[in-house]
């Protein structure tokens, strides 16, 4: 059983092979080609039914608006995937280094406090459970 | 005079205090150590005595998954990762949808064919599609011929680099073959001025040789190994 995205993608280039066909009989029509034309014609609308069936199977996946920029500009849809991916590792990258350096300010901040306010300190320290 | 007596809030007054219910002129010495004690209130009202120290508060709370996990190995993307980053992605959009027959690759706004349209101002549907009546089908009536020249253009396919991809889909409900570029011909002036212009490029190179040939041979004559000096080499007497 193929998933419902898969049984989109085949309806629709189901759909644009037969639109493709259409345009070329009707390029250099001629008059026998009139009842494959009326013949196609209804498959278009065969092969709307069928896209509009699959309508309630693919309504939970959402798709970024952003992806259709890419697409209207002609540009691979793939680079806007790479360019989330390329963001979220920065992004990553730059939280792990600022949480590795408040931990590291912290343990620093604690030992020198330790040498100016020992009491102080190991009763923070109590408290904290040794933090 | 009585109005004197009861002050009016004035409506830009601060109702608390920025630094709590303390006053700052107050001393907080506290020896007693009553007040080092935090009163929460809320869902799970508690008291907590911070000992000796001000303004301590709980730390939050250890949370599982922060910035210092590598998110990527979490959620099972490193595939989705080297796949997108090992190699280069190519720009184009038929690159993605090799499938796809015409032209792609150019901007949706030159003919008005942008997915962000369909978006802004939505198709009507809702309406149950139905296969068109015989007398629908009438509207379908074609004259024999070739199309005018002005839609020429649109059926104009670009050249094929996924041929052996393409051919999965081609002529699958029996349409005849090589109609699907019927204006890529060597009928079309254009290509014919072409090849004309460059098979006399090829002319003009071949003389061009033929003549760079003679000068070489001529200067040849005169140069030393064949006898020929040059003014810098003449025998002083």
């Amino acid at each position: 059983m193929s998933s419902p995205l898969e049984n989109l993608e085949t309806q629709l280039e189901m759909f644009i092979e037969n639109v493709r066909q259409i345009r070329i009989i009707v390029s250099d029509f001629q008059p026998q080609g009139q009842s494959v034309l009326n013949q196609k014609i209804q498959s278009l609308v065969t092969g709307l039914q069928e896209v509009d069936k699959l309508k309630a199977q693919v309504h939970d996946i959402h798709v970024p608006t952003e992806v259709f920029d890419y697409i209207d500009q002609g540009r691979n849809p793939q680079l806007y995937t790479k360019d989330c991916i390329d963001k979220a590792l920065a992004k990553n990258e730059e939280v792990k280094g600022k949480i590795d350096s408040y931990k590291r300010f912290k343990s620093h901040l604690l030992s020198e406090l330790s040498k100016t306010f020992p009491n102080e300190i190991a009763k923070y320290k109590a408290i904290r459970g040794g933090e | 005079m009585m109005s004197d007596q009861f002050r009016k809030v004035e409506p830009y007054s601060p109702k608390s205090s920025p630094r709590g219910a303390r006053s700052p002129v107050v001393s907080r010495q506290d020896s007693s150590g009553t007040l080092k004690t935090t009163i929460s209130l809320g869902k799970n009202p508690s008291i907590v005595h911070s000992g000796p120290f001000y303004l301590m508060k709980e730390p939050p709370g250890e949370c599982e998954l922060t910035g210092a996990t590598n998110l990527m190995a979490y959620y099972g993307l490193e595939h989705s990762y080297s796949k997108f980053n090992g190699k280069k992605l190519k720009e184009s959009l038929s690159s993605f949808l090799p499938n796809l027959p015409g032209i792609v690759d150019g901007p949706g706004q030159e003919d008005n064919s942008t997915l962000a349209s369909v978006i802004a101002k939505r198709p009507i549907g809702g309406k149950e599609l139905l296969p068109l009546t015989s007398s629908q089908l009438a509207g379908f009536r074609l004259h024999p011929g070739p199309l005018p020249e002005q839609y020429r253009y649109i059926s104009a396919t670009p050249p094929k680099r996924h041929k052996s991809k393409h051919k999965k889909h081609k002529h699958k409900d029996g349409a005849p073959p090589g109609q699907d570029t019927p204006l890529q011909d060597s009928s079309n002036p254009d290509t014919y001025e072409k090849k004309h212009k460059k098979q006399k490029r090829h002319d003009d190179d071949k003389e061009r040789k033929k003549r760079k040939k003679e000068k070489k041979r001529k200067k040849q004559k005169h140069s030393p190994e064949h006898g020929g000096l040059t003014p810098n080499q003449h025998p002083v007497p």
